[in-house]
């Protein structure tokens, strides 16, 4: 029962770190997932990302060339970001200029239903879980 | 039965990633539907001198062609196709020969129906096969659920007997959470039910008494909780109850009522 509070408290997490430079991005939520009956998320992601070092940063997502917000002089930050999503995207961190990304994390959605009404529709045998 | 699930499941392992890479590159809907569950559950033997059957893995295996599918052991060929019906011929094995593969043999002192016997007599619950059945299933399904209704009859000589289903189920999704609480009814026939819970006169002895079993509905409740971890991962706890018909449970091999089932594991899909 530990290990399974354990499992439920950690994954919804996901902490992205560079190798080279030391920033750490990390988001919550990390999965959206979509059926017939929602066929997106509206979502509230928490972006935070802090670094061993004060600099020049900015965060970036696949939905825009433009950053969602830059911080300058700073080691860490947080942004609240509300977004329908329908598709995986990345937010990534990235220093002035926006060539080289620091660090990315990957917002997947899970699509659950199907095209073949078969799957959709067949009752679950006895003890199938999945 | 549980060694052969294992090595199936290792297979199942060492296999199916090929076959998800595969299908990746035009992101098309894999026809394969693929996936494990490890934990712990049990569903209980309504037979006498039985033993629980303990479920520790629970493999997912199916394939879903244009027309025929194999869906974890039913196979079927889908004629109709559309927003409000699916219709196949689907052949599969029956379900309750699953009790008479964890009975056991003792002697007692008395006998089924309660009668007190002269010397300690060998009590042996007899044994029954699996059957093959063919039939039709229909499938209705949409935001108010999904119904499924079947008619399968024994093709394969072992009861003659055919078995009406329907069952109506809906999930309700919160994001990770999802619940899916469903109901359902079996008819059985008089030679179905005959074959699994009656007692014939060369299967009768002085502590097993003759029984012949007529036609009955079975009632099934299933409820079933997952939260999904990860894209792959989830957890799910499963629980069901079936009641027996009246037929099924006057018979003197018979001593509980209703069939509980429960499960609790994580499952991966791959």
């Amino acid at each position: 029962m530990r290990l399974l509070v354990l499992v439920l408290t950690l994954m919804p997490v996901v902490v992205a770190s560079a190798n080279d430079a030391d920033v750490e991005l990390q988001v919550k939520p990390i999965l959206c997932i979509t059926d017939e009956v929602t066929p997106s998320c509206d979502m509230s992601f928490l972006v935070h990302w802090q670094s061993e070092q004060s600099g020049y940063y900015c965060l970036f997502n696949d939905f825009g060339r433009e950053p969602l917000r830059c911080w300058s002089d700073e080691r860490m930050g947080e942004l609240e970001d509300d977004r329908n999503v329908q598709e995986s995207f990345s937010y990534w961190m990235s220093e002035e200029g926006g060539a080289s990304r620091l660090a990315t994390v990957t917002v997947e959605v899970l699509r659950m239903d199907t095209d073949d009404r078969r799957r959709r529709r067949r009752t679950r045998h006895v003890w199938d879980l999945l | 039965m549980d060694s052969a699930r294992m090595l199936l499941a290792c297979l199942l392992l060492t296999l199916a990633p090929q076959i998800g890479q595969a299908d990746e590159p035009d992101a098309e809907e894999s026809r394969w539907q693929l996936g494990i569950a490890l934990g712990y559950g049990i569903r209980t033997n309504p037979l006498v001198l039985s033993d629980e059957i303990p479920i520790a893995v629970d493999l997912d295996i199916a394939w879903f062609g244009d027309r025929f599918f194999f869906d974890n052991g039913d196979v079927g060929f889908t004629f109709a196709d559309n927003d409000y019906v699916t219709a196949s011929v689907v052949g599969r094995f029956n379900s309750d020969r699953v009790f008479f593969g964890k009975t056991d043999t003792e002697f007692v002192t008395a006998g089924l129906d309660g009668t007190t016997l002269p010397i300690a007599t060998l009590l042996e619950i007899p044994d029954r096969d699996y059957a093959g059945e063919m039939g039709i299933e229909l499938l209705a399904g949409g935001r108010w659920g999904r119904l499924q209704l079947t008619a399968h009859h024994d093709v394969s000589g072992t009861h003659d007997g055919y078995e009406v289903h329907a069952d109506y189920g809906r999930g309700f999704r919160r994001q990770r959470w999802y619940v899916e609480p469903s109901i359902g009814l079996s008819y059985k026939s008089a030679a179905l039910n005959d074959y699994y819970w009656g007692v014939r006169s060369g299967e009768a002895s002085p502590a097993l008494p003759e029984y012949e079993a007529g036609a009955g509905v079975n009632v099934h409740a299933r409820f079933m909780l997952g939260y999904q971890m990860t894209r792959n991962w989830r957890f799910a706890l499963v629980a069901e109850a079936e009641r027996l018909n009246d037929e099924a449970f006057a018979s003197p091999i018979v001593v509980d009522r209703t069939v509980y089932g429960y499960f609790a594991g994580f499952g991966y899909r791959f």
